[in-house]
C-alpha cells in the first residue's frame, strides 16, 4: 500500500492512519505498532526539517512479506543524506552533556530490524523491516 | 489525540499521543511549571523524539533550579523508548 503525503509535521496524523488502516488487517502486536509508527514519524519529520531545498510529497509504501512489514520512505527532489550512517548517540551521557535533539534517527535504528538507504537521480529511499516473529 | 492537564496538586498529567504535531501543547503547560513536579504517564500511549526533547528541556531548566521533575506510571513502550535512549538514568522514574 502506498500514499503520499504532504511535506509538513501535519501530515501525521493522516500517516498514523493510514499505518494502523494498513497494519490492523493483520492483527500485529501492540508493540510492533508502536514501533513502525515511531520509525515512520521520525523519518518523515527528519525530512521535512532537514530537507527544504524542495516541496514535493513524500511517498510512504508499506507491505508486508511473509513475517516481516516493509516500510519505505522515499523522498523526491533531494539531496543525498544516509541516515543509515549517522553517528552513534552516546546514551550514557549525564543530564549536564545531554543536547536536545539527535534521538530519532539513533530510536529509528534500535527499534527496527533492518534499515537501508539508497539514493539515485534525486530520489532518496529509506527501506525498513520490521520482524512479526 | 494527546492531552495535558495541570492536577489540583500541581502535578501533570499527559494522556494520549505525544508526537511532533503535539509538542506545543505539552510545552505550554510544562513552561509553567517553577517547582517541583510529578508527571503522571499512566494514560500516555505514545512518545517519539519529539516528546523527548520537550521533557529533556524541562527536566535541565527544573535542575537547574533545584527542583525535581519525577515521572511516574510510563506504560511498557513508552519506558521501552526511555531504555533506549538512556532517559531512564537521567529521569527520576517511579
Amino acid at each position: 500500500m502506498q500514499r503520499k503525503f504532504k511535506r509538513q509535521i501535519s501530515s501525521l496524523s493522516q500517516i498514523f492512519s493510514f499505518v494502523s488502516e494498513f497494519l490492523t488487517s493483520y492483527q500485529v502486536d501492540e508493540s510492533i505498532l508502536f514501533s513502525i509508527n515511531l520509525a515512520i514519524e521520525e523519518l518523515f519529520t527528519n525530512i521535512v526539517k532537514y530537507n527544504r531545498t524542495t516541496n514535493s510529497d513524500i511517498t510512504i509504501d508499506i507491505t508486508k512479506v511473509e513475517e516481516k512489514i516493509i516500510a519505505k520512505v522515499i523522498d523526491h527532489n533531494c539531496d543525498e543524506f544516509d541516515v543509515s550512517k549517522t553517528q552513534e548517540v552516546d546514551i550514557t551521557r549525564r543530564l549536564e552533556e545531554r543536547k536536545v535533539g539527535g534521538l530519532g534517527l539513533h530510536l529509528v535504528k534500535k527499534m527496527v530490524d533492518d534499515i537501508k538507504y539508497e539514493y539515485s537521480n534525486g530520489e532518496s529511499r529509506i527501506t525498513f523491516t520490521k520482524n512479526l516473529e | 489525540m494527546f492531552d495535558v492537564k495541570i492536577l489540583e496538586n500541581n502535578n501533570i498529567e499527559f494522556s494520549g499521543r505525544l508526537d511532533a504535531t503535539q509538542t506545543e501543547q505539552a510545552e505550554k503547560i510544562l513552561e509553567q511549571v517553577n517547582t517541583s513536579c510529578t508527571l503522571d504517564m499512566k494514560s500516555l500511549e505514545y512518545i517519539s523524539s519529539a516528546g523527548l526533547g520537550i521533557l529533556l528541556m524541562h527536566q535541565k531548566r527544573l535542575k537547574d533550579a533545584g527542583h525535581a521533575f519525577r515521572l511516574i506510571n510510563l506504560n511498557k513502550h513508552v519506558r521501552d523508548v526511555f531504555m533506549l535512549t538512556g532517559f531512564d538514568q537521567i529521569f527520576e522514574i517511579m
